[in-house]
């Protein structure tokens, strides 16, 4: 009998939010009290996340995201700084004895990203897996990706680009040197794609959702059935984003 | 003494460092290591941070101390090494 994971469409929320669930998905799964989850969500209003070891103040331009309504928040994993705009995030949470889940830990976000690849072919878009923690397609980036192991547990969460607006976004990114700042603009266009690009249309959220769905069941070779989070998850997410992802003394830790 | 050194890792991500030295001995008071990479744990960055104080800012020296506590650790880093951190921190030598 195939495997049952579950599957969470938690919506668009914020950023505090998205990292809190994800956080508190990984503690109920280490206490062994929910099923691998594989989870789909956006964000609301737009947001910047930081990766754990990044500084606050070198990566983000605080003020202009506070001028454009731009939440942003630190992450539990490492990686680097990313708006979360027009985009599918998604999040895997598997216990690390799973014989899924490769232990090296490189192997294993080839692994994860291997399912965010066959979703895109679902959508008609050939990728590749560029190690570190990159999706490419056409030599250009759709998708980047982050991992963190806590309490023998891995989660994996990352981003598929749907559309992109470098312009945007650097307005509210810092550069290390504003005298090439537009060069960089420039090379980065070059750099990134996304789903509209490449397919020269919009696709809706619940598509790229459907297709990765089946890029994950595929994978892994398991059935997603669609779930709720338990009052144990939702208590936890409340706490971590109360407690920590809202906070200043996390967000500006580094 | 304070300063900064930001250096990209080869075929690794960037490393951006903020050190307060002795300006006689070259020793590190503090340090702030920050970047894009990749530590497991994420909490023994701030280890490091730690372990890494009163050691005399030669690369040399660093990579020794870095990969000792790596090792007496168990600290995996992807997209950066021994060698690079202790290059990032050397670089922030006059």
């Amino acid at each position: 009998m195939t495997e049952q994971w579950r599957l969470l469409q938690t919506g668009f929320k914020t950023a505090y939010s998205n990292m809190a669930v994800d956080k508190a998905i990984l503690v109920a799964t280490s206490k062994g009290k929910v099923p691998p989850t594989v989870r789909f969500y956006g964000w609301n209003p737009p947001a910047i996340s930081i990766g754990y070891f990044q500084s606050l103040n070198d990566e983000i331009d605080i003020e202009a995201c506070e001028r454009c309504g731009v939440d942003y928040v630190r992450r539990i994993t490492g990686g680097g700084a990313v708006f979360h705009q027009k985009e599918l995030t998604y999040s895997i949470v598997v216990p690390e004895s799973h014989p899924e889940i490769p232990k090296h830990i490189l192997n294993s976000y080839g692994r994860i990203c291997g399912a965010v690849m066959r979703g895109l072919r679902r959508l008609g878009i050939e990728s590749q897996y560029v190690p570190i923690n990159d999706i490419v397609s056409g030599g250009r980036k759709i998708s980047g990706n982050a991992q963190t192991r806590k309490f023998e547990t891995v989660l994996q969460h990352g981003t598929v680009l749907m559309d992109v607006d470098v312009d945007t976004m650097f307005s509210l990114l810092k550069v290390p040197d504003e005298k090439i700042k537009d060069k960089l603009i420039a090379d980065v266009k070059q750099r990134v794609t996304s789903i509209r690009h490449l397919l020269g249309k919009e696709v809706h959220f619940h598509e790229v959702a459907r297709a990765m769905k089946t890029g994950f069941e595929e994978e892994f070779h398991i059935e997603l059935i669609e779930g709720t989070l338990r009052s144990e998850e939702l208590t936890l997410a409340k706490q971590f984003e109360h407690d920590c992802f809202s906070t200043k003394e996390w967000n500006h830790r580094r | 003494m304070r300063s900064q050194s930001i250096y990209k890792v080869p075929q690794g991500k960037l490393l951006k460092i903020s050190v307060e030295y002795d300006e006689k001995e070259y020793r590190i008071k503090e340090i702030r290591i920050t970047g894009d990479f990749f530590a497991y744990p994420e909490e023994a960055l701030e280890l490091m941070e730690t372990k890494l104080q009163h050691t005399v800012m030669e690369q040399e020296v660093l990579r020794e101390k870095i990969s000792s506590i790596i090792a007496t650790y168990h600290i995996e880093f992807i997209g950066l090494n021994a060698e690079s951190l202790a290059r990032g921190i050397a670089m922030c030598r006059p």
